[in-house]
This record gives structure tokens, sequence and C-alpha cells, in this order.
């Protein structure tokens, strides 16, 4: 690992960070306060005028909003996790992909470092940044959360509630990872960002839209990370490993295709 | 020891030619110059130097090592100048610098501003702002910050200006005077001239020729533009310079190709009446026709 690159890597990524943790907390700090309105009775027979389908597809149940932790883990988290997907593989792919957009890589990988070294460095950078936004969601939720219902937004539950969402980040940052060798623009990686947090909030919607289509469940990263599950307490730890395993894959295959990748100008 | 051995050194894209059976060496503490027109092969063969592409076939030993390597260390004796120089557009000059600098053990902070000073390069500025020139100061000095023991250098003058040029050259013989084994890549033969101990050539991807500067075919070939007064008949030109050719729109005006020693052409020179006369190096367009064309190609050849 190269602390010179981790260290250029944070000063070059730091701003598109605060903007990104700034709106996904925007998100938490609009979002949750709602929650009090949400068991007006107007609201509830507002609901049951929706069609069982789209109900199911946005994971609107009656039950969620009943308990601000599962309205949290259900509904709000359902909505950061999405812009949070769309931060995290866009920095993946950036990561890699400027080096061959602004022909940097001729400098970069002539230095007295091996590639795999360079990778690691700005691995390293990607985790720090991604656990740095997840560390302050959960802080701001915790913030929120107990202002909005004191007493009842529970911790623990939103810690494993967080450490799902941080593992999701982690996957899609994988399948990132694996894909930026190939992508030689950074405008190609903001479409993978987008696609790739769009693609599995869709999956997730048409999974749960009709049995037919259940199945998708298995290409689907909120299902692994099963936040409702989490916040109550009992986390889908298989899901969990599915998604530390994709990272772990996604970013191996990324080390394999940069070592492999030619850079010709 | 060579710096630099390259055997039989091929690169395909696909069904491309990028270079084939290309081999030379440089040997240490010598200025190697590696000269071919526009898309004849040298960055090719250079990125396949600096790792950056695989060659299809081939054998490269650099400083001793075969390539690939495993490590990157083998690269913190080398400076490398890409022809093409980018950087991170939101670092100023200073940070780029300081983040090359991070790369290497020990970095003598003084040699740096030394070498800023006599590149007359304003660090203070965002890279996003920097002409040509300037961002090729910045790829000089970041090439040459450590110290290597082998710099190569894809086209480092293009963008500089004269002045410029001049003190990139003495610095580059202060250089190799200490030790550094320099590979030097151009397409302007004036810059080989003045500095290199050897020339490898390259043209359409192989390499023609390697010879030391003085037995380099062409080298002291001059390109003269004259019209006799009164804008008298190419008759009148002595027989041995050859079949001169009309400058088109211009009448009167003709231009011929000579390899003649420079006193035999200036003392031919006088014996006739001139209204105009300029002598010039040959572009390397021009060179490369007269010594390495279809018919010269096999001759050439043969000094490999």
């Amino acid at each position: 690992m190269s602390y010179n690159i981790i260290r250029k890597e944070l000063r070059l990524n730091r701003r598109s960070f605060l903007i990104w943790a700034g709106v996904v907390l925007l998100i938490i700090a609009i979002y949750l306060p709602f929650f009090p309105y949400m068991q007006d009775p107007e609201f509830a027979k507002l609901l049951e005028g929706y069609p069982d389908t789209i109900k199911d597809a946005f994971n609107i149940t009656g039950s969620l909003f009943q308990d601000i932790n599962l309205y949290y883990a259900g509904m709000v988290m359902q909505y950061a996790l999405l812009l949070a997907l769309i931060y995290t593989a866009m920095l993946a792919g950036r990561l890699i992909s400027r080096e061959a957009d602004l022909n940097t890589a001729e400098f970069l990988f002539t230095r007295p470092l091996t590639r795999s070294r360079i990778m690691a460095s700005k691995t390293a950078l990607f985790l720090l940044l991604n656990l740095l936004l997840w560390a302050l969601l959960y802080g701001a939720s915790l913030a929120v959360g107990s202002a909005t219902a004191p007493g009842d937004f529970d911790p623990s539950g939103q810690l494993l509630v967080h450490l799902a969402g941080f593992l999701a980040s982690l996957a899609v940052g994988g399948i990132a990872f694996a894909a930026a060798p190939f992508i030689n623009t950074v405008q190609g990686t903001t479409s993978l960002g987008v696609g790739l947090g769009f693609g599995f909030f869709i999956i997730d919607a048409l999974s749960k839209l009709t049995e037919k289509l259940a199945f998708l469940k298995y290409i689907n990263l909120y299902h692994y990370a099963a936040l409702e599950d989490a916040v109550a307490g009992e986390p889908f730890l298989a899901g969990m490993a599915v998604l530390l395993l994709l990272f772990l894959l996604g970013t191996g295959l990324g080390f394999r295709f940069l070592n492999r990748k030619e850079f010709t100008g | 020891m060579s710096a630099l051995a390259v055997r039989n050194l091929a690169k395909y894209y696909g069904q491309v030619r990028g270079v084939e059976d290309v081999s030379f060496t440089v040997n240490e503490g010598e200025i190697f110059g590696f000269i071919g027109p526009n898309g004849a092969g040298k960055t090719t063969t250079i990125r396949t130097l600096m790792g950056l592409i695989r060659p299809t076939r081939g054998e490269i030993l650099l400083l001793g090592t075969p390539l690939p390597v495993s490590g990157g260390e083998l690269y913190r004796q080398i400076g490398y100048l890409p022809a093409e120089v980018n950087y991170y557009p939101e670092m100023t000059g200073r940070e780029l610098l300081d983040y090359a600098a991070g790369f290497y053990s020990r970095v003598d902070k003084n040699w740096v501003e030394q070498l800023i000073e006599r590149l007359q390069f304003d660090p203070t500025r965002r890279i996003r702002g920097y002409s040509t020139g300037n961002r090729k100061k910045l790829g000089i000095i970041q090439a040459l910050l450590h110290r290597p023991r082998l710099a190569v250098l894809d086209e480092p003058t293009s963008g500089l200006d004269p002045l410029i040029k001049l003190e990139f050259f003495h610095l580059l013989q202060e250089l190799n005077s200490a030790g550094m084994t320099i590979f030097f890549s151009t397409h302007v033969l004036e810059e080989i001239e003045r500095i290199c101990h050897r020339v490898g050539v390259i043209k359409e991807g192989r390499l023609v020729q390697v010879a030391p500067l003085d037995e380099l075919p062409g080298r002291r070939m001059k390109l003269l533009t004259l019209r006799l007064a009164g804008g008298g008949a190419p008759e009148q030109l002595p027989a041995d310079w050859g079949q001169p050719e009309a400058v088109e729109g211009k009448p009167g005006f003709y231009q011929l190709t000579l390899q003649t020693p420079a006193n035999a052409i200036t003392a031919q020179l006088s014996r006739l009446d001139l209204e105009y006369i300029k002598i010039t190096d040959p572009s390397i367009e021009e060179l490369f026709l007269a010594m390495y064309g279809p018919a010269q190609q096999g001759v050439n050849r043969d000094v490999l």
C-alpha cells in the first residue's frame, strides 16, 4: 500500500465525498422526522387505497409506520442506500478509470510500485471513505431518530442496519472495481454508478411485485442486506457474507484486470 | 553492461503492426537517440520498455532485469517522460512534484529547486492552466527529480522554447557526464546531432539502422534552395549535384538535396552567380526518403 497515493486520492475525492454525504444526510434529516405524521389515520386510509402489489414493490406496509426503527430501516434507508450505492460505485469506478481518462496512467503506472500495490492503495481509500460515510449516516440517524422519537430509536438494531448497508456499498464497489479497468472515461463510471444503484433498486421492486419475479431477489443487494431483519436484531448473516464475498471477488477481479490492462495512450 | 537490451521486439494491436523485429542495446552511460517520423513505432517501443503494454514477441532487459518484472522496484532507477504529458488538472505543479517525489526514498529538495530554476518553471499554478511547454517542463522535472540511473525521454523537447531547449540539453549533458544513461526519442535530427552518442533509426515499425552518430548516412545532408541570377537555367549547376527540382510557384527557383561536404558545397557555390540561396537541414521525412526510401532499404538494413 502507498500512503502517498491514499493521501493524494483523499485530497482529490474529498469534495465529491462531502457533497454525496451531505445529500444522503439530508435525506435522513428530512425523511426521518416525518415519522410521526405517518401514524396519522388519514395517512393509513390513503395507504389502503394503494394496490397491494405497488405497496409490496415499494416496501409500504402498515407495520412500517408503527415503529420508527422499522420505518427508518425499511423506508428511509431504502433511499439513503440507493444514493450510497450510486456514490460508492462511482467512487470505485473513478478511482481506477480516472487514470485512463486523464492519461495519467503513464505517470502512475511507471512509478516504482506494482499495479497491485496501486490498486490496494485505492481500495484502502475506498474502504476508508465508505466507512466514514456509513459512520456519518449512523451518527445522523441516531441524532435525528432520537430527536423524533425519544427513547424509541434503537442504537444496536440500527448499528446492524448500517453494517448491512455498509456491506451492500462494499459489494457494489467490488462490482465497479471489476468493471473499471474496461472503462476509460469518468463519464462511463458515472453511468456505471447510476446504473448499478437504480438497477438494484428496480430489481428489488420487481422481485417483490409478483411471485413469478421473486427469483430476482437472488441478484438483489437489498435482499442480501435485509435491513428490516437487521433492525429486528436478526441480521441475515448469510446475506451479509454474500455481500462481503461480492466485494472481495469483484476487487480481486479488478486487481487481475488492471494487471493485464494495456495503456496505449 | 548494457542499460537496455531489446531483442526481436514485436508488438501488434490485433492485426495492426506497432513494431516488428526491433533489436538494439543502449550501453550504460551513453545518450542513445531513437529517431523516426511520427507513427514509426517510437512510443510503442518506449511504452513496452516502461511496462505499459506487453510485447507480442521478443525480450527486453532493463538494467539487466528481464521484463516483465513482478515488482515495481526496478522503476525506482528509471525516470520516464511520456510524449504527451498529462497530470491531475486540479493539482498545482508543486503538488505534483511532491507527489512524484513521494514515490522515491530520498529526493534532494535542493536538486528539485535547481531543476525548477534552470527550466524557469512556475510550480505555483494549477496544472489545468499550464501551457504545453510548462507541462513539458513539469514532466522533465518529475522524470529527473530522483536522479535516475536511466532516463527514458519520449519527445522531450516538443513545446519547449529555444532557450529552455538549450538549457535542457546542457542539463542532459551534465547528467550524462555524472553517469546517467539517456534514451532520447525524437523526430528532430538536429537534437540527435546535438547530444547523442549513438542513434537508432526506426521507420514503419522496423529499426532500419543503429550506428554511432558519425556513421549515420545522410548526417551531412543539406537542402539547397537557389535562384540563379536572371533566372538562369539549371544546366549551369555542377553536374555532380544531380538533377535539381523546380520549386512550384516560384519561377527560376530550384531545390537540391546534397550529401557533399559543406566546404565543397560553398566552393562550388562561390563560382555561381546567385540571386537567392537558402541552405537548410532536411526534415526527418525528407531525410528518410533519401536515406531509407524503397531503393535504399536493402542497403541500410545491412548496416545493422
